[in-house]
């Protein structure tokens, strides 16, 4: 930090850029009006925005890059089906019936809140590549249980049953589902905006910049990033149950890959890890690209996402959105 | 010799000589850390690359996959150095924190690349030797597998003499211990690591080659080994060589008894668990008197 800096007026105390973040939403409101017959293509867009939005709680603002997303995403979407199907998890458990799947999904993020926190408990520890390593073993080995083990239906994966009406909707009607994306995606916008103007989220930009000076403050490095954890694994979590009943049918193979936590991951700091919109704007970049290029590159997709991230590592750091620095909000001063 | 004590043996064989391609895997990682502390989260994808190589010289010319080898490993060379000299050399003062984003791009790069160019199809080559055995006290051992076991032993010797023998290896580990004391001496070390990215790059692609008659090829068969890389060198301690031998040997054996004992289908985790306790337990690696440097 530089003495100009130390010695100018300390910033006032704001929410971010609330305007864009508003325009943004008012344009994913409008999308099912203009574009009806593409609503797959807005729901998955939405999912992997919000999926995008939650990682960077925990990759933008506690800066722990992890690439073991998909586990916690599969934990949503695996609870959500599995408590809602009747001969697995209520029959073990001696529940009467299905659970539905607004309380499975409650459960989901009950579990993935303890898995980040035996897990971060574990790993915080360690610095730098380290964390990144070890998440993505911790995935692996969830993937590895799930396949293997009977409860998860194995390589097979689940199908999804019928599910009761939530408030009189369908859950398998694809407005309802556009509508329950656009709610995820709100809320992980929401959050990160009140992140923005609370003492973790300072606490979490100190520990981000200078953890060492960070502890000198008296902020207890740990404790802040486990709870940016917990915050990322609940939100990514619900997000997965979303995403379960949009699919209806899975398997362990696309949903706890790791090619899906490199596409959160690099969604997010291709769009702007230290930007509050920046993990949508990346989505919603490069699912339009996806969309483009399927024909040209069929399963090969991933390579815009590799040309993207060493594009953005080589000429733009900060993201797509550092490049607008003046008009996209910053979560904080950047050394 | 009993059954049991017979099974164990052959269990102990194959995890060594298997547990031989991973210390050549995680020497090249281990090199690479050691000297620019950089994290090539794209070295199983390089490894896939050199399968690739193979496969395609193959299919094409009929060129045996050991013959190979003399054209992979200068190509692989070359293609780490160009990776080095043109990509990882821009980042500068970010080099540390960037590059693991940057291999990480590079790895997509080339997985899909290659899948683009060869298909998602698991290839294999039929060559006469690949299900051959032989008998060894009772023991038997996979012709293939002895010979990756070979190989790697032929590469890792090579490497020392280049390393303790040379100028330019006493140029490497200088800039390994100190890159500006080093500098000043007069060493090119912008040259020197990319001669080094090189051969932890040429390590890979041998590695690819050497697994070729073993295992199906497919594009995205890298990020498990990249993985299995990391596994080997925390094993051994970051940037420490003779460690990623150990630990490349420590983690065959573990995939193997965990196999033949446990279960067949977490032969992938073992390593991961054992890889987890000692990130956790020794992060400077079961040998450790490296600095902890993160």
């Amino acid at each position: 930090m530089t003495a100009a800096a130390v010695t100018s007026r300390p910033r006032a105390l704001t929410y971010g850029n609330v305007w864009l973040s508003a325009v943004l939403l008012g344009v994913m409101a409008l999308y099912p009006f203009v574009f009806g017959k593409s609503l797959n293509f807005g729901v998955s867009t939405l999912l992997l925005a919000g999926f995008a939005m939650s990682w960077n709680i925990l990759g933008g603002w506690a800066g722990q890059l992890s690439l073991g997303h998909a586990a916690l995403l599969g934990i949503g979407a695996y609870t959500v089906t599995l408590f809602a199907i009747p001969e697995r998890a209520p029959a073990w458990l001696g529940l009467a019936g299905p659970v539905a799947p607004w309380w499975g999904a409650l459960i989901g993020m009950a579990l993935a809140a303890l898995l980040a926190l035996v897990w971060g408990r574990l790993t915080f520890g360690l610095r730098g590549s380290y964390f990144t390593l070890s998440s993505i073993a911790v995935a692996l080995i969830i993937r590895l249980v799930v396949i293997n083990e009977d409860f998860g239906g194995g390589a097979e994966g689940l199908f999804m049953p019928d599910l009761p009406k939530l408030f009189g909707l369908d859950l398998f009607d694809r407005h309802v589902e556009y509508g329950l994306a656009f709610t995820f995606v709100a809320l992980t916008l929401l959050v990160t905006h009140l992140l923005r103007r609370s003492r973790l989220g300072y606490a979490l930009q100190a520990v981000r910049e200078d953890e060492d000076g960070a502890r000198a403050l008296g902020i207890d490095p740990t404790r802040m990033k486990l709870a940016a954890f917990v915050l990322s694994a609940v939100l990514t979590a619900l997000g997965g149950s979303i995403y379960a009943i949009y699919l209806q049918a899975f398997e362990p193979h696309t949903l706890l890959e790791l090619p899906l936590s490199v596409q959160i991951a690099l969604m997010a700091i291709i769009g702007g890890r230290s930007s509050i919109q920046g993990p949508i704007l990346g989505a919603l970049l490069l699912a339009v690209f996806g969309e483009v290029f399927r024909n040209v590159f069929a399963n090969a997709n991933l390579l815009i996402y590799g040309v993207l991230i060493l594009a953005v590592t080589l000429f733009a750091p900060d993201g797509l959105s550092g490049l607008f620095k003046r008009r996209g909000s910053k979560l904080g001063t950047n050394r | 010799m009993d059954p049991n004590t017979l099974a164990l043996f052959q269990t102990l064989a194959q995890g060594l000589l298997t547990g031989g391609i991973y210390a050549l895997i995680g020497t090249g990682l281990s090199l690479i850390f050691g000297v620019m502390r950089v994290i090539n989260f794209a070295h199983g994808d390089f490894l896939a690359v050199g399968m690739f190589i193979a496969l395609f010289l193959f299919q094409r010319f009929h060129l045996d996959p050991y013959l190979s080898l003399l054209i992979a490993a200068p190509l692989g060379f070359g293609l780490g150095y160009l990776v080095q000299r043109f990509l990882l050399a821009r980042l500068g003062d970010r080099l540390e924190s960037s590059s693991l984003l940057a291999t990480l791009g590079l790895g997509l790069i080339l997985s899909n690349g290659l899948l683009l160019g060869f298909g998602a199809q698991p290839q294999s080559i039929n060559v006469a030797y690949a299900t051959q055995t032989f008998k060894l006290g009772g023991v038997q051992i996979s012709l293939p597998l002895l010979v990756a076991g070979l190989g790697t032993l032929l590469a890792i010797g090579l490497l020392n003499l280049f390393l303790y023998r040379t100028e330019l290896g006493r140029a490497v580990r200088a800039t390994a211990q100190n890159p500006l004391g080093a500098e000043l001496q007069g060493v090119n070390t912008t040259w020197v690591q990319a001669v080094v990215f090189g051969l932890g790059v040429a390590f890979a692609v041998v590695a690819g080659v050497l697994l070729l008659p073993l295992l199906y090829a497919f594009p995205t068969v890298g990020e498990n080994y990249t993985l299995k890389a990391f596994v080997v060198t925390v094993l051994g301690g970051l940037g420490n060589l003779p460690g990623a031998i150990v630990g490349g040997l420590i983690l065959g054996i573990i995939e193997s008894l965990g196999a033949y004992y446990l279960s067949n289908n977490y032969r992938d985790a073992y390593g991961l668990v054992v890889f987890l306790a000692v990130l956790l337990l020794r992060p400077e690696g079961l040998f450790g008197r490296t600095v902890k440097r993160v």
